[in-house]
């Protein structure tokens, strides 16, 4: 199977072939410099807060039916109303709970099989094919399969998330560990290091670019995984809340669990690129300082 | 692995072979690269080892290195030979002074690949990273990495080959000035008949899978041997008008 070939010195895994352009831009364009750090800053923002205020004129003189698309005003009103008096805070802790815990269990069984099968050619002919297959399967097609397992209750929710996750990792982190410089393991051996030296100080730093590249792509699809495991059977949780504001037609509450699962994928986001910041301070591409 | 390596312990300024070299046979499938080859260096002898591309000086180094799985002879080294490659081969993800200590095993490693550094010249960059360095300076990094395991055999792999002139001529300076100073036996296998003349106590020229080819230099005021000599051996005939 070809897509586990992984001789090339490519850093663009799975996932990374879309990165947001503000990170991957060249930052020293002609016409940034004259606007400065801060100007493009700002240029960032004026689109999405143009977009706002014209989808705020737009509903407060009534032509846009709150039915269909309810003021930001209104959205801001509901979140801060549920919030106090209703469970939205509940719902969004439970959600993140649920992504949480299947991510870990998604990551850890991702890494571990990575790298089984980044170190062992064995391994990989055992384990390889058969991840290939389930990773090309839908969430959607295998939701009553694992509803018809575990029920429509946590453990089910968890599963989803934690099969969403583990694919990315697995293949980052084979990736990973498959594009490693020969030529440095050499110097490793020179140096009179041990298998377990060899992983610690060359191969798992090495192969730390590609798998912070699995653990952002991860996070996207657990959030995916969590509104489709929540938008059925559901009694809490952000999806929840989606499906139960359906019921009632109250499009505000549609759009303001939207735009929540918009921000969390921010963060999840903002997480990501920390993390690679701070792993990877070394690295030409990904430094704080450049 | 065949490299025999006999237990014994030694202290690095000791006089005696750093490597004996007898009857190796190195092959690929089909084809002897290297072919009953016999080499001893002493410690604190500066060997440079010439030969046209694909000769099989490169692969000699790597077998000695243990790089790689010899097919017949015996290589006997007191002690696990440093190597410096083409290529400076640091951690891009270490710092400096960790990338010296790579495989250090000594109470303080840290103290003691800051000596090998300023030895080199950069005991002020300890804790900067690889890609903050010149090739000169990374090439100057490695040879600290290797020399701070203590070798009594260093295995140099055309270490200046990349580098531009001027940096070489100082890097042939340094590596002088070190191994002075540590006395390891060194196999420089090189392409420069220059730095060849300038470096070492001996000259091997390696033809067909064996040494074809010694010179001893004697240095104190007798004449050395000529460029042209040695570049005739390599099988360069210089164009004459004649």
């Amino acid at each position: 199977m070809s897509n586990i070939e992984l001789s090339q010195v490519d850093r663009t895994a799975i996932g990374a072939d879309n990165p947001p352009l503000s990170q991957r831009r060249p930052r020293s364009s002609a016409t940034a410099s004259k606007l400065g750090a801060r100007g493009v800053q700002l240029l960032s923002w004026i689109a999405p807060v143009l977009l706002v205020i014209v989808w705020e004129a737009l509903a407060d003189a009534g032509w846009l039916s709150p039915q269909v698309l309810p003021a930001p005003s209104k959205v801001i009103r509901t979140a801060f109303k549920l919030a106090t008096t209703g469970s939205l805070l509940n719902d969004l802790g439970v959600s993140l709970l649920r992504a949480a815990a299947g991510f870990a269990i998604g990551a850890t069984v991702g890494a571990a099989l990575g790298v089984l099968v980044g170190f062992s050619r064995i391994a990989e002919a055992a384990i390889d094919r058969s991840v290939q297959m389930i990773r090309a399967i839908p969430f959607l097609a295998a939701l009553p399969l694992v509803i018809v397992w575990l029920g429509v209750g946590e453990a089910e929710k968890i599963f989803l998330v934690a099969l969403g996750v583990t694919s990315p990792i697995y293949i980052n982190t084979v990736l990973g560990i498959r594009q490693v410089d020969p030529k440095l393991l050499e110097l490793g051996r020179v140096q009179g290091l041990s298998s377990l030296q060899l992983i610690r100080r060359i191969i798992l730093p090495g192969a730390l670019p590609s798998i912070l590249t699995g653990v952002r792509y991860a996070l996207a699809t657990a959030w995916l995984a969590l509104v489709v495991a929540e938008t059925i059977g559901a009694q809490s949780g952000i999806g929840f809340l989606t499906m139960d504001a359906r019921e009632f037609l109250r499009t505000d509450v549609i759009v303001l669990t939207i735009v929540i699962y918009a921000l969390i994928g921010v963060a999840a986001d903002a997480i990501a690129r920390f993390l690679e910041r701070r792993l990877l301070a070394w690295h030409p591409n990904y430094g704080a300082e450049r | 692995m065949n490299v025999h390596v006999a237990p014994q312990s030694s202290t690095p300024f000791e006089s005696g072979p750093a490597v004996v070299v007898s009857n190796l046979v190195r092959s690929y499938v089909s084809r002897v690269v290297i072919e009953k080859l016999n080499l001893r260096i002493d410690r604190g002898e500066f060997v440079a080892l010439l030969g046209e591309s694909g000769c099989g000086k490169t692969t000699l180094l790597r077998a000695l290195a243990g790089l790689d799985p010899i097919q017949g002879g015996r290589i006997v080294a007191p002690r696990r030979p440093a190597v410096v490659f083409q290529e400076h081969r640091l951690l891009p993800w270490d710092n400096l002074w960790r990338n010296v200590a790579l495989g250090l095993q000594v109470q303080d490693p840290r103290a003691r690949a800051a000596e090998a550094l300023t030895e080199v010249g950069l005991g002020d960059r300890l804790e900067d990273w690889p890609r903050n360095l010149s090739g000169g300076q990374a090439q100057r990094v490695a040879l600290a990495r290797a020399l701070v395991q203590q070798p009594e055999l260093l295995l140099l792999d055309e270490p200046f080959a990349a580098l531009d002139a001027l940096t070489r001529i100082r890097m042939h300076q340094l590596v002088r000035e070190l191994v002075a100073n540590h006395q390891p036996g060194v196999l420089l296998v090189t392409h420069d008949v220059d730095e060849a003349i300038a470096l070492a106590d001996r000259i091997l020229v390696m033809r067909n899978g064996v040494i074809a080819f010694e010179h001893r230099a004697v240095r104190d005021g007798s004449t050395p041997i000529s460029r042209a000599e040695l570049l005739s051996e390599l099988g360069v005939v210089p164009h004459s008008a004649s």
